[in-house]
């Protein structure tokens, strides 16, 4: 009984929140402009709208090209089974889900990468070109903090996401912090936010995640934007993990407003920055990797230290 | 011909008289041992022949992998024979390699393990100069001729050391004095993984591999790639089974050794645009994976913790069947696209999926599972691997923490660099616009001796990858021979439970990707046909699509000192330029800085030395005389 509820409600978070977040951060972006802004349910309109439309197919690709979006699509929506959302436990629950649910997003990746290859564009060449290099250097990052994070607690579930406290004693809210503040730039560079690629821009020479998009349209579409939406909500659920303390009876809420947060930092980051010039993202990722040793060290020194 | 179908029938008989009984010794674990015995005064006394489980697991690779590359060379060398050159020769090496790499992984005796060694390295250094009419095929060819001489070189220095020690060549005895001379076994056991690190190409020892893999025919550099430089990590695993465990100072040396051969071959598969050569970097990539496990399964036995041992050791052994499997299956697809095409060189390729979707699909079948991602086969190797290195966070030390924690991330890191290197070998090789003549000389899909071996290659990958509990629970026996001693009951539960979710997410993957395909399909949308967008330029701007070497220069941009890049470029002058031409290559760090230099040395050392040979017969004869005193006062004084 208890796990039909626990698929219902993470089924309706991946169903609508993706949207919900979207809208939100364009929301708080026309705020922050001064305009009154579209409605937050209009990336849904939107995604119900591209999905009656019908497709342009460049006649360059192969079947590659239509196979993308389901493989994408796929991987994502079963990334999301192993993760904590707003029940404040995953579907599936197994030891080192961390590594499926990497290697699941990682298979999403793969196929993006060739399907805007396989469109023989030079810009979505170069959007492909920096989205992998990116990934690159996130993933290893990220490994070391949940690793680190796991080490602690010597669960390797993403249960011991929300036992830093109780593990780690005062460094705990170190840990926390910095664990935390990582995870926020991995959002902002998986999902393609400014001041890593601004997904409002008009230049394609500029893009990186909208680049790779230029030839798809309708279904296909729309199942990127759901897919790239559903990834940026599971890293924020992952956050939302490690902020929201262990068996409190609200967590869904809390979780509602970790997310609610989280989007309106975004849009006001959005709003108060430009973009960064390409050639200077790379740093800016790096500081991703050096939270991600300072979480390293202090688990090492709360596990070996004393 | 004749050749040919005696190279089938020998593999095959081979295959009848040794392959029932692997199977059985790899399910049962009981191993079968048969003893040449022809008398005290013959060298031929007293040789065992063992298959226990890890033999029979390498038999089964070595056998299935040869029957697949006899298959793929009849379509590959077609064009060869009906060029006139002759084949025979090339038949009766590869029948040696197939039978001397079964040798190997069974013989029991120092002896006479050196000797099929050492018919292993000749008949596949002249597999390898099949194309010997070509100057840098033979030059690459004599470099992994020596390369294997030093390998072999250091396998002989402990291997008589041994028999010193036990006055026998058996291996059975050796274990005795590994076990009960600890610092002995250090030393020994640095030597034999010198030696055989060579063979498999562990960095610093791997410089031969991406020389020797793309001269060889396809299915050579397959064979040797697949199969014949595991024998290395056979030697490797061998040894530590023989010697019962090793200190904790060996464990986190191949762990090292390991992790950095394994970022080392990735960032150099990222830069090459040759196919083969790339390929042959990415070997090295997965012998350090292969090695990463194994030195966590040390790292397990060291600190007695079965679980870390048992996931180490297994996802090593895992991932020398993967590897085999798909890095087969991406060097028939390379030679399959060399042969239509007649070039490796994949920034002149470009679209030829549209001219051989068979290949392309299965090409892109094996990117898949080398990139470890589910649902191939790939990804259950590195799973367990990576499983073992956090269960292993857990044993109480800094050192051992830090250690693991950057294997951890230096796997992920892997991991991104070969989804980097794969996606560019597939995309630029095979989607897009044809970059030149050389893609446009592809005018149909490869012959079916070359797709049948691809497709056996993918439905096994697949298979592996969506019941990885099977394969799991056969390649415990050869496992639990490692882990020999160590409580291992509680341990398959764990990990075999996991894989079973595992199998059921791919399978699930699978389904709701068609499931997609289906609704796609049944909303029935009008398809419209265009040019792809060129951002307000109505012309497709083909010339204008991303290189290979475009494609990954931001990211080697960031690793800039860990390559020696050598550029060749002749920039557009004046007004009306007549040429211009721009190429760069990446030279191997440690050739460039290491060995090159040492070559140079050698070089002027020894032209010191050519005053000697003079061609004057007086002088020749004077140093005859000198040799015969020093003998004579020598023998004297002993």
């Amino acid at each position: 009984m208890m796990i039909f509820l626990i698929i219902i409600l993470n089924l309706l978070t991946v169903l609508f929140l993706p949207f919900l977040m979207i809208g939100i951060i364009k929301k708080t972006k026309a705020f922050w402009g001064g305009r009154y802004g579209a409605s937050v349910f209009q990336p849904l309109y939107d995604f119900i709208k591209l999905i009656k439309k019908d497709f342009v197919i460049s006649n360059t690709t192969s079947t590659i090209f239509r196979l993308t979006p389901l493989i994408s699509f796929a991987a994502i929506i079963i990334a999301a089974v192993f993760v904590p959302l707003i029940s404040g436990t995953a579907i599936i629950n197994i030891p080192a889900g961390l590594i499926v649910f990497a290697y699941l997003l990682a298979l999403g990746k793969f196929f993006n990468c060739i399907g805007a290859m396989d469109t023989g564009s030079s810009f979505e060449g170069m959007g492909t070109s920096r989205e992998a290099c990116f990934t690159s250097i996130v993933e290893p990052a990220f490994f070391i903090i949940l690793g680190s994070i796991m080490a602690l607690s010597g669960n390797y579930t993403f249960e011991s996401l929300s036992k830093i406290t109780t593990n780690a004693g005062s460094y705990g809210v170190l840990i926390i912090i910095f664990a935390v503040l990582a995870l926020f730039l991995m959002v902002l560079i998986e999902g393609c936010r400014v001041p890593v690629d601004d997904p409002a821009t008009h230049l394609e020479l500029t893009m990186i995640h909208e680049v790779m998009i230029l030839d798809n349209s309708g279904f296909d579409l729309a199942l990127i934007t759901w897919a790239s939406g559903i990834k940026m909500l599971l890293i924020t659920s992952l956050i939302a993990k490690i902020i929201i303390p262990t068996g409190s009876p609200l967590y869904a809420l809390y979780y509602l407003i970790t997310i609610f947060l989280v989007s309106i930092i975004i849009g006001t980051a959005e709003s108060s920055m430009a973009r960064i010039r390409m050639s200077h993202i790379f740093e800016f990722i790096f500081i991703m990797s050096s939270f991600a040793l300072i979480v390293m060290s202090l688990v090492g020194a709360k596990v070996f230290g004393g | 011909m004749i050749f040919y179908f005696m190279s089938i029938l020998i593999v095959i008989l081979a295959a009848f008289w040794t392959l029932p009984t692997a199977i059985k010794v790899l399910f049962t674990g009981y191993s079968v041992t048969k003893t040449i015995n022809l008398g005290k005064e013959s060298i031929f006394n007293n040789i065992n022949f063992v298959i226990d489980p890890l033999s029979a697991f390498f038999i089964i690779i070595i056998l299935i992998m040869g029957i697949l590359g006899l298959i793929y060379s009849k379509g590959y060398l077609k064009p060869y024979i009906e060029k006139g050159k002759s084949i025979n020769s090339h038949y009766l090496f590869y029948t040696a390699l197939i039978l001397s790499m079964l040798g190997v992984v069974t013989c029991q005796n120092a002896l006479f393990f050196l000797v099929i060694w050492e018919i292993m390295s000749l008949s596949s250094f002249f597999l390898c100069i099949f194309e010997n009419e070509e100057k840098e095929v033979l030059n690459a060819g004599i470099k992994y001729l020596i390369f294997m001489h030093i390998s072999v070189l250091f396998l002989i220095i402990p291997f008589a050391i041994l028999s010193i020690k036990t006055g026998g060549y058996n291996f059975e005895s050796f274990s005795l004095v590994l076990k009960n001379n600890e610092a002995l076994a250090d030393i020994i056991f640095i030597l034999f993984f010198v030696g055989f690190g060579i063979k498999a190409g562990f960095v610093p020892f791997h410089n031969w591999l991406p020389e020797a893999h793309p001269i060889a025919p396809s299915h050579i550099s397959a064979i040797m790639s697949g199969v014949m430089i595991k024998t290395g990590i056979y030697g490797i695993l061998r040894i530590l089974m023989l010697s019962g465990g090793v200190t904790k100072f060996i464990a986190y040396f191949v762990l090292i050794i390991a992790v950095i051969s394994a970022l080392y071959g990735i960032l150099y598969a990222v830069g090459q645009s040759d196919i083969k050569k790339m390929l042959a970097y990415s070997s090295i990539e997965n012998i350090g994976i292969i090695g990463i496990g194994i030195g966590v399964g040390m790292l397990g036995l060291v600190y007695n913790h079965p679980m870390v041992a048992f996931l180490g050791f297994i996802g090593a052994i895992f991932h020398i069947l993967n590897h085999s499997i798909f890095k087969n299956l991406l060097f028939f697809g390379a030679g399959a696209v060399y042969l239509k095409s007649h070039t490796k060189n994949m920034e002149l390729l470009g679209g030829l999926i549209k001219k051989m979707p068979k290949t392309g699909i299965l090409f892109l079948t094996g990117c898949i599972a080398i990139c470890a991602l589910p649902p191939f086969n790939g990804f259950i190797g590195e799973f367990l691997i990576y499983f073992g290195i956090l269960k292993g966070l857990s044993i109480n030390s800094f050192f051992n923490f830090l250690i693991l924690i950057f294997a951890f991330a230096g796997l992920a890191l892997v991991g991104t660099m070969a989804l980097l290197c794969f996606t560019k070998a597939f995309s630029i090789t095979f989607l897009g616009h044809q970059r030149s003549k050389y893609a446009e000389n592809v005018k149909d899909e490869s012959p079916h001796s070359i797709i049948m071996p691809m497709g056996i290659l993918a439905v096994f990958a697949l298979s592996v990858g969506l019941f990885p509990g099977f394969m799991f629970e056969v390649l415990i026996t050869p496992v639990e021979l490692l882990t020999n001693g160590l409580n291992e009951i509680q341990s398959v539960e764990e990990p075999l439970n996991i894989l079973q979710i595992v199998s059921l997410v791919s399978a699930v993957l699978i389904i709701l990707t068609a499931l997609l395909a289906a609704v796609r399909y049944k909303l029935n949308k009008k398809i419209e046909s265009a040019p792809t967008w060129g951002c307000g330029y109505d012309k497709e701007l083909k010339r204008a699509q991303y290189t290979g070497s475009s494609y990954v220069s931001p990211f080697l941009s960031m690793l800039k000192p860990l390559f020696k890049k050598v550029y060749d470029v002749e920039k557009p002058k004046k007004l009306f330029p007549k040429s211009a031409h721009f190429s760069m290559k990446i030279e191997d760090i440690e050739e460039a800085y290491v060995i090159n230099p040492l070559l140079k040395f050698d070089e002027w050392f020894l032209t010191k030395f050519e005053k000697l040979q003079n061609g004057n017969l007086q002088t020749y004869l004077k140093y005859g005389l000198i040799f015969l005193l020093i003998s004579i006062i020598g023998g004297l004084l002993i």
